[in-house]
């Protein structure tokens, strides 16, 4: 199971960036903006969190989605997400 | 730069738009034909010569480079009238104006305006458009077309690009390019300007096409392409921030195209059913042929209602990005509606060439298709309205504002259900988009008849709101399982080719 320390989880993240983005996923960097550094729109940068949800299994808010502006800022929500879902994992098991 | 466009600048801005539109209107009656347009597959010399010399060519383009200077909503009225008479030279004009000439007028330094733009107003040089590439139609995201930089002030384009439209006879082509190396902290894409005679520029042969024969499109090569970095139009690395503005000002004079195509339609279609007699009167006073007459008058009237509130915001590009993508998947399917139903209308006749209507029917398909095919940008408008619904005013039209109500509920129905999925559910976000154009096209429909104010336009609008609500309903319910979807449509792929 991943955990909140698990580097793949970073990697995952640049991965899709770099799907949904021009930019080889080497050259992308915690601190770029989606949007300013990256050529991501508001639509974009939404359909990065809803596929990190729905391969990842996880629960995300809107709003909360809306907040994500920098790589950094998704990889954050990203590990908190996966980090509120392992109790739930553990007590289905 | 001609007469009629430089008076632009001067009076009554309505008045001479209305008297440009007119001359272009009873000049391209005696000079524009069709149909040889069609079968030799370009357009004469003297025609476009013409339309320079008519000032088309710069309708847009500020006064100070030796265009007219006029607004999108002018533009669009000026490219209706000529897509009245022939879709391939309005394509052209189009074009050149809209996606040709505006990442120049919009982003474009003073130098490089300075260098192209009095040229381009007089009709002297064409424009074009290079984005799409074999493996990125629609996905953007994925042009491998890439701009490196050779030194300071070099950089060297390599790639390939398809359909590019006034492809052969364009001298100037804004290219989207992948730079990784420019642009500082922006590594997107950015917007070159490249010239026809430029070392490594290679234009293709001519594509054979269902439709718009007279308009050129041709692939453009860029091999090992080496130009100054004063070419980059607007800030390097922000290519697909400056494409959203571009096309949505493309897309808005693309729709007006849409209209004068879908109006030469209906007068095809009246000028038929009130001269042919089938059971003993004429097919006019037929009740199916009345309902389908109204209905392409309703449709008509609708999409010059929503290209003139498209227009209309283009100074708020928000705004301009929703309604053009609204207003393009809309006239471009309504314009290939009239046109279908003229053809029905004709019978026989309205299969053969030699009546017109099959070329108008021809011309009208690949609107639907090109500057974003419309399924995908109908998703697109879907994520948009779940992401940041554009602000909407009630207007004041009980059905249209009822419709809109039904579609916020629908929304937030999908956003309930599936959380922040949603945005990965492409079958629902279509849905969703599909809703949004119908919406954008009753707001519009209401507000034209409100200003025109005449019970004809009431009469129009309301039977054009009426019908959205019908097609509106299958899209505010679930569609059918995918599970279903997905066996029927994994049946077909398994299937024996012949």
């Amino acid at each position: 199971m991943q955990t909140q320390t698990d580097p793949t989880l970073d990697a995952r993240v640049v991965a899709v960036i770099a799907q949904l983005t021009a930019v080889k996923a080497g050259d992308i960097k915690p601190r770029d903006r989606l949007r300013e550094d990256l050529g991501m729109d508001s639509v974009s940068s939404m359909e990065l969190i809803s596929l990190l949800a729905e391969e990842l299994d996880l629960d995300v808010d809107v709003e909360e989605a809306l907040q994500v502006t920098t790589v950094d800022g998704a990889i954050e929500l990203v590990k908190r997400r996966v980090a509120a879902r392992a109790p739930r994992a553990c007590a289905v098991k | 730069m001609g007469d009629h466009v430089s008076a632009i600048d001067h009076g009554d801005d309505r008045q001479v738009v209305d008297t440009l539109c007119d001359t272009v209107d009873r000049w391209a009656a005696r000079h524009i034909d069709a149909r040889a347009i069609d079968r030799a597959g370009r357009i004469p010399p003297q025609v476009l010569a013409a339309l320079a010399e008519l000032g088309l060519f710069g309708l847009p383009i500020p006064g100070s480079y030796g265009g007219g200077g006029l607004p999108l909503a002018a533009v669009c009225r000026v490219i209706s009238t000529l897509a009245r008479h022939d879709r391939s030279v309005a394509t052209t004009v189009g074009l050149h104006v809209g996606l040709g000439t505006r990442p120049l007028v919009a982003f474009g330094g003073e130098a490089l305006c300075a260098r192209h733009l009095p040229l381009l107003a007089a009709g002297k040089r064409i424009a074009a458009f290079a984005a799409t590439e074999s493996e990125a139609g629609s996905d953007l995201s994925a042009i491998r077309t890439t701009a490196t930089r050779t030194d300071a002030e070099r950089i060297r384009i390599e790639g390939e690009k398809i359909y590019v439209t006034n492809g052969a006879l364009a001298s100037v082509f804004t290219v989207v390019a992948a730079t990784p190396s420019m642009g500082g902290a922006s590594r997107g894409h950015s917007l070159i300007l490249v010239e026809r005679d430029d070392r490594g520029v290679a234009i293709g042969n001519e594509e054979h096409k269902l439709g718009l024969r007279g308009s050129s499109t041709t692939p453009l090569r860029l091999d090992g392409v080496e130009v100054g970095t004063d070419r980059v139009i607007g800030l390097a690395g922000a290519g697909m921030r400056h494409l959203r503005h571009v096309l949505s000002w493309g897309r808005t004079v693309m729709a007006a195209g849409c209209v004068g195509a879908a109006e030469t339609a209906l007068s095809f279609a009246v000028e038929h059913v009130t001269t042919r007699r089938q059971f003993g009167r004429p097919l006019a006073q037929l009740e199916v042929v009345r309902e389908q007459i109204a209905t392409m008058a309703a449709l008509t009237r609708a999409m010059s209602a929503i290209v003139a509130q498209t227009a209309a915001v283009e100074e708020d590009h928000e705004a301009l990005a929703v309604r053009s993508t609204s207003a393009k998947v809309f006239c471009s399917e309504a314009a290939w509606e009239v046109a279908d139903l003229a053809v029905q209308l004709h019978g026989g006749a309205g299969f053969i060439e030699e009546t017109g209507l099959p070329l108008v029917l021809r011309d009208a398909r690949i609107t639907r298709i090109f500057e974003g095919a419309n399924d995908v940008l109908c998703a697109h408008l879907g994520a948009m309205e779940l992401t940041s619904p554009p602000a909407r005013r009630i207007v004041g039209d009980p059905d249209a504002d009822h419709l809109a109500a039904r579609i916020g509920e629908r929304r937030r129905e999908l956003l309930d259900l599936h959380g922040i999925r949603i945005l990965s559910r492409q079958r629902l976000l279509h849905g969703l988009g599909r809703l949004v154009v119908l919406r954008e096209a009753c707001d519009a429909a209401a507000a034209g008849a409100r200003t025109d104010g005449t019970p004809e336009a009431r009469r129009l609008a309301a039977a054009f709101i009426d019908l959205a609500g019908r097609r509106a309903a299958a899209f505010l319910e679930d569609p059918p399982p995918i599970a279903q979807t997905i066996a029927i449509s994994d049946a077909a792929y398994a299937r024996p080719r012949p």
